[in-house]
């Protein structure tokens, strides 16, 4: 076990919570995995989209005659060519879609909502043929006033995307409309009570900049629309199945009628669970009769697709000077970009889920603007609110004296302590955590000149729900593993461990693979950290399905009862000796029988998994503050996190320094700058500032395991929670620092040197 | 169905006031989420559509999506909740 593993069980595997070389690792760094814009097939077509120049323009009329008169072009699209779809939103507020507005995000209709919108696409015979043609499609626009900001969108008289727009959730109804969709509340007790209980009552602003998911393999695909119209697509996705519903609900299809394919994908963080392009190929595929590959530019990514919301927020906490929290209250306004359906309700729910607090009210408000629509990003929603409200625990911890770990430990979240959005918790995992924090050898050192520690936790759900799995036992006893998971963050490798672990057999004898969406059962998207927990769910009760079929043949071999073997260290063996004087039988010997025993071995098993518990990560980061320019270095960055138990722990410790790594991203540097026409200053990656190696300290990573029973070998959901707390942590090291409170983000070097001006100046 | 134990089914404010009328607790007869959801769409029919699409459950406090075979013991809480998707 690997110093960073803090364990509460004793329990030992011979496969889970060790760290094999990953699977997809060789063709990867051999430049031989296939991406989604890899796939060639003969004849196959360039794409190519037309995107809108204005952030907010009436669409009057659009002319493709010369484009589609172009030598070597074999396709053009537009809004004309898809169906229209009804105005409703369909299923659960959260992901409550409305294909009214995907439709037209998809492809522009009546108006163009943001820079980068898509208006057109072509297919030609060569990438430069496909790149005039969109030169020769005329668009005749209405320029429109436009609107960025969150707070400027709010206003009375701001310009209004949909003219027709009331927000939902005020009664009674507002009768005009606005650019807020909607607001939402959830309290529990009674705040102003425990306001009046507070010995300190602090309150504050924030606001915090729309960032991008930054993932490195822009969006791609490839579709084949065949003669009988039967589609293939191979799409780089968090979800194959889910873009081929949403490609069969968004042109009219049946979704037998279309397989996916999961190309390898280069990183997703939620920016991959939403289309752009897959109804444009499989479209001009069937108009060309010829495949079609769509891949995005750099600049199209920035430009065309969704970041996490910006947000300007409120929170007010009130603290007694032994350091309980007696009340908590914040008003949490998010961008939603050009459609309704920003991450808010997580961010309101999250906002104070680590904590026991009697008196907690939570508002938020979900608002349109001429910006991409907002799409999921790692924990959507969470950090943004954590930010506001680790950064307020900070300054009332300060105010009371008490070491901030200390008074987040004495309010921390257990069992039975009751949510903001109604049901108690049901796991630990927070407190631990924290514990971590205070007994690594790093925290009580001193630090130098301008220099400050800060901390702060975070809090997400984490997923279940359905995924499916396949066993294939080979005749030379290797064993095929298939799920319908895109392999995001190392689940081939997790979901071989796991099985492996259950057969009782060497993991080099197991191969995992995503299957497509003809080869295995439905399997929802790899998001919501839910893939280790609900698809290892799947594969080992697959494996446990084989285990009962290898008993029941080593049984007719042996010629007793089923009941009477049992599987044990990867064989068959009596189940006592009353049984008979057999040897035990290897899953390879028994795979040589298969035909003489039933065929071949083979099981599948879906789920719709629940009880995944939730995810806690508490972190503490050193920075050091130049005072000269207001650069900010990391100096330390220490993440805590429970994560169940780690299957493979070098993929778990990736997951939390990658969290942590987009998360000083997002704190000190990302953010998108928008001209006074509303379009996008910074679109790429010298100017849109990731952090790179060189800005980063080894992020060192804590896992605490403290193991959901609701997973077979205990694990939970580790790809979010750790993207929570960075921003908040690194805002409170820079006040302990230097003494200057950052209540925006980015804290760029020009913000931190006007705020010390500032401080300077008083 | 064969009864079950008694659990208190919960929803949120804003649930409750548009689809019960603005009562956020029930107590129910039932031995699985299905047994809960039947219950309750014979008190307001309909209802089990929209729990079943647009609801994540909390039983005791531990999440699960919509699954009628989800077991509710005596004396559950069961709190319908708005679903939560990740990233």
């Amino acid at each position: 076990m690997n110093d960073s593993v803090i364990t509460e069980s004793t329990k030992r595997f011979k496969w889970v919570g060790t760290r094999p070389i990953r699977p997809d690792g060789v063709p990867k760094v051999t430049g031989r995995a296939l991406y989604g814009g890899d796939l060639r097939m003969p004849g196959m077509l360039f794409g190519r989209v037309l995107r809108s120049p204005h952030a907010h323009a009436r669409i009057k009329s659009i002319d493709i005659s010369a484009a589609e008169a172009l030598p070597g072009v074999k396709a053009v699209i537009t809004a004309k060519d898809f169906p229209d779809q009804k105005f409703e939103y369909i299923g659960p507020e959260r992901v409550a879609q409305n294909f009214w507005h995907i439709t037209r995000n998809v492809m522009a209709r009546e108006k163009v909502l943001y820079e980068g919108h898509q208006v057109a696409a072509v297919a030609a015979t060569s990438a430069s043929i496909a790149e005039e043609a969109l030169r020769l499609i005329k668009v005749d626009y209405e320029v429109l006033p436009h609107v960025i900001d969150v707070d400027d969108a709010m206003a009375d008289d701001a310009p209004l995307l949909f003219e027709d727009m009331i927000t939902r959730g005020v009664e009674p109804a507002p009768t005009k409309p606005s650019n807020i969709s909607k607001r939402l509340e959830f309290k529990i007790g009674d705040v102003d009570k425990g306001f009046a209980e507070a010995d300190v009552v602090i309150e504050k602003e924030f606001k915090t900049a729309a960032v991008h998911q930054g993932y490195i393999e822009p969006h791609a695909c490839s579709a084949n629309f065949n003669a009988d119209g039967q589609v293939e697509l191979w799409t780089s996705s968090q979800g194959h199945f889910q873009m081929r519903a949403l490609v069969a609900q968004l042109l009219g299809m049946k979704i037998g009628d279309i397989r996916a394919y999961a190309a390898e994908i280069g990183g997703g963080f939620g920016g991959k669970t939403v289309t752009y392009l897959d109804p444009l190929a499989v479209l001009l595929s069937k108009k060309s009769g010829r495949p079609v590959r769509l891949m995005m530019s750099r600049e199209e990514v920035f430009k065309g697709t969704g970041p996490t919301s910006g947000s300007s927020m409120w929170v007010k906490i009130g603290v007694k000077k032994d350091g309980t929290i007696t009340a908590a209250d914040g008003i949490f306004k998010f961008q939603a970009g050009a459609f309704p359906g920003s991450p808010v309700m997580n961010g309101c729910l999250c906002s104070f889920a680590p904590y026991a607090i009697e008196n907690m009210r939570a508002v938020g408000y979900d608002v349109v603007s001429n910006r991409p629509k907002a799409a999921a990003y790692r924990a959507p929603g969470s950090p943004i609110s954590a930010f506001a409200v680790e950064s307020v625990l900070d300054i009332c911890a300060q105010k009371i004296g008490m070491d901030p770990v200390q008074m987040r430990l004495k309010n921390a979240a257990h069992i039975g302590t009751p949510t903001i959005f109604g049901p108690k918790h049901a796991h630990e995992g927070y407190a631990e955590t924290l514990k971590a924090l205070q007994d690594h050898p790093a925290y009580k050192t001193t630090l130098g000149p301008n220099q400050g520690r800060g901390v702060a936790s975070g809090y997400w759900f984490n997923g279940g729900g359905e995924s499916s799995a396949t066993i294939q036992v080979n005749a030379d006893g290797t064993v095929l593993v298939a799920t319908g998971s895109p392999d995001i963050g190392g689940s081939r490798a997790s979901m071989a461990l796991m099985a492996a672990e259950t057969l009782g057999v060497d993991y080099s004898t197991v191969r995992a693979i995503v299957a497509d969406t003809g080869s295995v059962g439905y399997t929802h998207v790899t998001g919501g950290s839910r893939v280790t927990f609900a698809s290892g769910t799947a594969v080992v009760n697959a494996t446990k399905s084989v285990i009962k079929d290898l008993c029941k043949r080593a049984a007719i071999i042996w010629d007793v009862d089923p009941e009477a073997v049992i599987w044990e260290d990867g064989f068959a063996k009596p189940a006592g000796a009353n049984v008979g004087n057999f040897e035990p039988l290897s899953l390879k010997a028994l795979a040589a029988k298969a035909a003489a025993t039933g065929g071949p071995i083979t099981s599948a098993a879906s789920v719709n998994a629940g009880g995944q518990a939730p995810g806690f990560s508490s972190q503490f980061c050193d920075v050091e503050v130049d005072p000269e320019t207001g650069k900010v270095t990391i100096l330390r960055f220490v993440a805590a996190q429970d994560v169940g138990r780690a299957i493979h722990p070098s993929y778990v410790e990736g997951q939390i320094q990658g969290g942590v790594v987009q998360g000083i991203g997002w704190a000190l540097n990302e953010e998108y700058i928008y001209n006074s026409k509303g379009q996008l200053d910074n679109a790429g990656f010298l100017d849109y500032r990731c952090p790179v190696a060189s800005d980063l300290p080894m992020i060192e990573a804590l896992l605490v395991e403290v193991p959901n029973p609701a997973h077979p070998y205990g694990a939970k959901g580790v790809g979010e929670v750790n993207i929570c707390p960075p921003m908040a942590a690194i805002a409170n090291a820079i006040d302990r620092a230097v003494g200057v409170r950052m209540p925006e983000l980015p804290m760029s070097p020009p913000k931190v040197r006007a705020a010390l001006d500032a401080k300077a100046g008083a | 169905m064969a009864a079950g134990g008694h659990c208190r089914v919960v929803f949120t404010s804003g649930f409750s006031a548009r689809y019960t009328g603005g009562v956020r607790e029930f107590d129910v007869e039932a031995r699985n989420l299905r047994g809960v959801i039947r219950e309750m769409d014979a008190k307001f029919p309909g209802l089990a559509e929209t729990l079943e699409n647009e609801t994540t459950v909390a039983v005791d406090g531990e999440l699960f999506e919509i699954d009628f075979l989800v077991p509710v013991k005596d004396g559950a809480e069961v709190f319908f909740i708005p679903k939560i998707e990740g990233g």
